[in-house]
């Protein structure tokens, strides 16, 4: 955390009079507090994007009432509901696991966002595995989502935990092979270090290098963390007219809300990645935009992705089991093989 | 196979609470993993006994009755008793009544199918068509409000002709919701009639058996999406369908895109029916009077009719014996072949996922089947 250190400093001189010991637990609660307070709102947000754009997909108005502006106050609103509702816990589930199992899918959202770098110096842990790290952090999840599923004891719930699993760990192989391409030719896997080989204008952003190569990879990866963040077309694990709600379908109250916060960093995270991998991170696209500062390129580039996973979900339908793991298996693995075969030829050349 | 290799069988309970289901119907499906093995329909949960209790009603007290056999599609019912007792009457129906049940009944088969389209592709996991179509139904169920007074249950068609004549302009507004619908069909065509995912979801699958479909009573869009053209309106005409130009759709893969896409055409062809009502409708009265309902007797006889509703064929099989409440009276609908007989045939060998797909796509109507 030694770039997140000397962020502070330079914001707060007077941290660097503090022993060693106080100034680094302070910076880290502080930085703590921050993502998760980041992550609370971008979730509020983003069901208010989602419910705004859904609408206006489906000639509706969406919420209008509470708050007053576009009903902006819905999301708060319905936090509260969610949190002063009955917590109700089916009498033959495994109550242990049944509470352990919003935690460690909730957790393992806020763990990726460790390694996030917001700008140059904002980045919580510059770790020298950071791809690594957000990448198995965040298959964490799975283990929340199968402990759910199996605690309910429903079969529905089972069902969904089992199509959440295989969904999530097949399609983990292609979103680490598309990012591998990039990590071949950047040959480093610190998040920061990502961003700063990918310096210039748009055009230096890897998206653009070994055009269209890479470009093929940032397609590949994006559609493989569709399913990854159980998103449509590849949301299967809560397919309604299926599996009734899937894993959570037993859930109610705070806990249910969990998983929804969790859903919805997951999507962020998914995002931020692309954002950094392919898109150029803190960077502006040309540098007489340099003025604007770089967290704001970064959320910027990310909730467009974001947009864009929403706008799919509401243009398409799911496809069938079969179907999804054929997409996974046997084009999105493959072609992303390929795609490292030939940047890897291309650089040898 | 080994011990491991198994697979172990499971009960699923599809309904009656279930959000992929199209009513109050339950399938008790046997899996292992994704894979139905076999599949037992359990109706029963909506029985109102209609049929019962129109033989201790008055003739024109059945009417009420008949329109609630099927909530989505209430016309074909009323049409299809009104045009039974006419016959055993052999009371005439004047011809400015017949076009206009055909414009109901046309009109109705829209809004069916607008509710169709939702449910397709809702079972299939987009949510946007539901709230287009279900939006877009609400304007012709305008148009039943203004016509009839009733949106849903329309009580309008009786024997003898309809209840009230149009009321001024009523073509013209007509037209207008017809002109709409036929611009906003291209906005389904790219929502969802030429989505891939959905040609992946809807082509080559729940195929019915072209060659026994007939033998099992396959009706309605199933069988003409099978190619096997048939339909109540050419077969046997009834109102003025014999003085309209109009062909049977029919399309050739008997898989649930064949069928969507014969509902598609069908939504095409019945805006041009109704247009062709409309420019055709002569002037004159709308009813022929009967006595008064509280002592109508129909004379003793019985009577069998047909009526094309959207989701297939209706049958009404009337027996009166002369007095003033029907002796007996027998309603054929497709639900039953499609929803319970057909389904469970299919349903073997079917991914999970499918089942209410499939479902949707026989367009069948739970409380239909108990009536």
């Amino acid at each position: 955390m030694e770039p997140l250190f000397q962020f502070f400093n330079n914001l707060f001189p007077f941290i660097s009079d503090w022993p060693e010991w106080l100034a680094h637990t302070v910076v880290g609660v502080v930085t703590v507090l921050l993502l998760f307070g980041f992550v609370a709102l971008f979730a509020l947000f983003a069901i208010w994007l989602e419910r705004k754009i859904s609408a206006h997909m489906q000639d509706r108005l969406g919420p209008m009432e509470v708050g007053g502006w576009h009903g902006w106050a819905q999301p708060i609103a319905d936090a509260i509901k969610l949190l002063v509702k009955e917590d109700i816990i089916p009498a033959m589930a495994d109550r242990t696991l049944f509470k352990l199992a919003p935690v460690i899918v909730f957790t393992a959202a806020l763990a990726g966002f460790a390694v996030l770098p917001w700008s140059q110096d904002f980045i919580p842990a510059d770790l020298n595995v950071g791809l690594l790290y957000i990448l198995s952090v965040s298959s964490f999840a799975v283990i929340g989502l199968l402990m759910g599923g199996w605690a309910s004891n429903n079969k529905w719930s089972l069902y969904g935990a089992m199509r959440a699993a295989s969904q999530m760990i097949s399609y983990e192989i292609p979103v680490a092979l598309a990012l591998l391409a990039v990590i071949m030719n950047a040959g480093t896997m610190s998040m920061r270090h990502l961003v700063i080989a990918q310096s210039g204008n748009i055009l230096d952003w890897n998206v653009f290098n070994f055009f269209p190569l890479t470009a093929v990879a940032f397609f590949i990866y994006f559609v493989a963390s569709l399913a990854e963040v159980n998103r449509t077309p590849f949301d299967l694990p809560e397919g309604e007219s299926e599996l009734v709600g899937g894993f959570h379908t037993e859930y109610s109250s705070m806990r249910f809300a969990f998983f929804f916060l969790g859903e919805y960093a997951n999507m962020y995270i998914v995002s931020a990645i692309a954002t950094t991998v392919f898109l150029g991170g803190w960077l502006a696209p040309f540098e007489a935009l340099n003025f604007i500062p770089g967290p704001i390129w970064f959320v910027g580039k990310a909730m467009t992705l974001v947009f864009i996973q929403m706008w799919l979900r509401w243009t398409l339908p799911r496809l069938r089991v079969d179907q999804l793991m054929y997409t996974c298996w046997k084009v999105l693995t493959p072609f992303s093989f390929a795609i490292i075969l030939l940047i890897g030829l291309w650089k040898v050349l | 196979m080994s011990e491991i290799m198994q697979e172990k069988e499971t009960t699923l309970y599809l309904g009656p609470q279930h959000p992929g289901i199209t009513g109050n119907m339950m399938i008790e499906l046997k899996v292992t993993g994704d894979t139905v093995q076999r599949g037992t329909t359990h109706v029963g949960y909506l029985h109102r006994g209609f049929e019962k209790l129109m033989e201790e009603r008055l003739w024109m007290q059945c009417f009420p009755i008949v329109c609630r056999i099927c909530v989505p599609e209430p016309d074909p019912n009323e049409e299809n008793l009104a045009r039974a007792i006419e016959e055993i009457e052999g009371r005439e129906v004047p011809e400015r009544a017949q076009y206009i049940r055909t414009m109901v009944l046309e009109l109705s088969r829209m809004a069916t199918y607008l509710l169709w389209m939702g449910g397709q592709s809702g079972s299939a996991g987009l949510y946007t068509m539901p709230q287009w179509t279900v939006g877009d139904r609400d304007y012709i169920i305008d148009l039943f409000e203004e016509l009839t007074g009733g949106r849903v249950y329309h009580m309008y068609i009786w024997a003898g002709g309809v209840r009230r004549d149009l009321p001024d302009g009523f073509k013209d507004r007509v037209r207008k919701v017809l002109d709409y619908l036929e611009e906003r069909l291209t906005d389904y065509d790219r929502l969802l009639f030429e989505n891939a995912v959905f040609l992946k979801r809807a082509q080559g699958v729940g195929i019915i058996d072209k060659e026994k479909a007939e033998e099992w009573g396959v009706v309605g869009p199933p069988l003409r999406g099978c190619g096997i053209a048939r339909d109540v309106r050419k077969d046997e005409p009834y109102e003025v369908y014999d003085k309209l130009d109009w062909e049977v759709i029919t399309h050739e893969g008997s898989d649930v895109y064949s069928r969507a896409m014969v509902r598609r055409k069908e939504f095409e062809q019945s805006i041009s029916i109704v247009r062709q009502v409309l420019d055709k409708m002569p002037e004159g009265p709308v009813h022929n009077p009967g006595p008064n309902p509280l002592k109508w007797k129909v004379p003793a006889g019985e009577a069998y009719v047909r009526t094309e509703s959207a989701r297939g064929e209706f049958g009404y099989y009337v027996v009166s014996d002369g007095s003033l409440k029907p002796r007996r009276v027998h309603v054929r609908g497709p639900a039953y072949v499609h929803g319970v007989t057909l389904l469970e045939k299919m349903l073997k060998g079917m991914n999970i996922a499918d089942v209410s797909f499939i479902m949707n796509s026989l367009g069948t109507c739970p409380p239909e089947i108990e009536r």
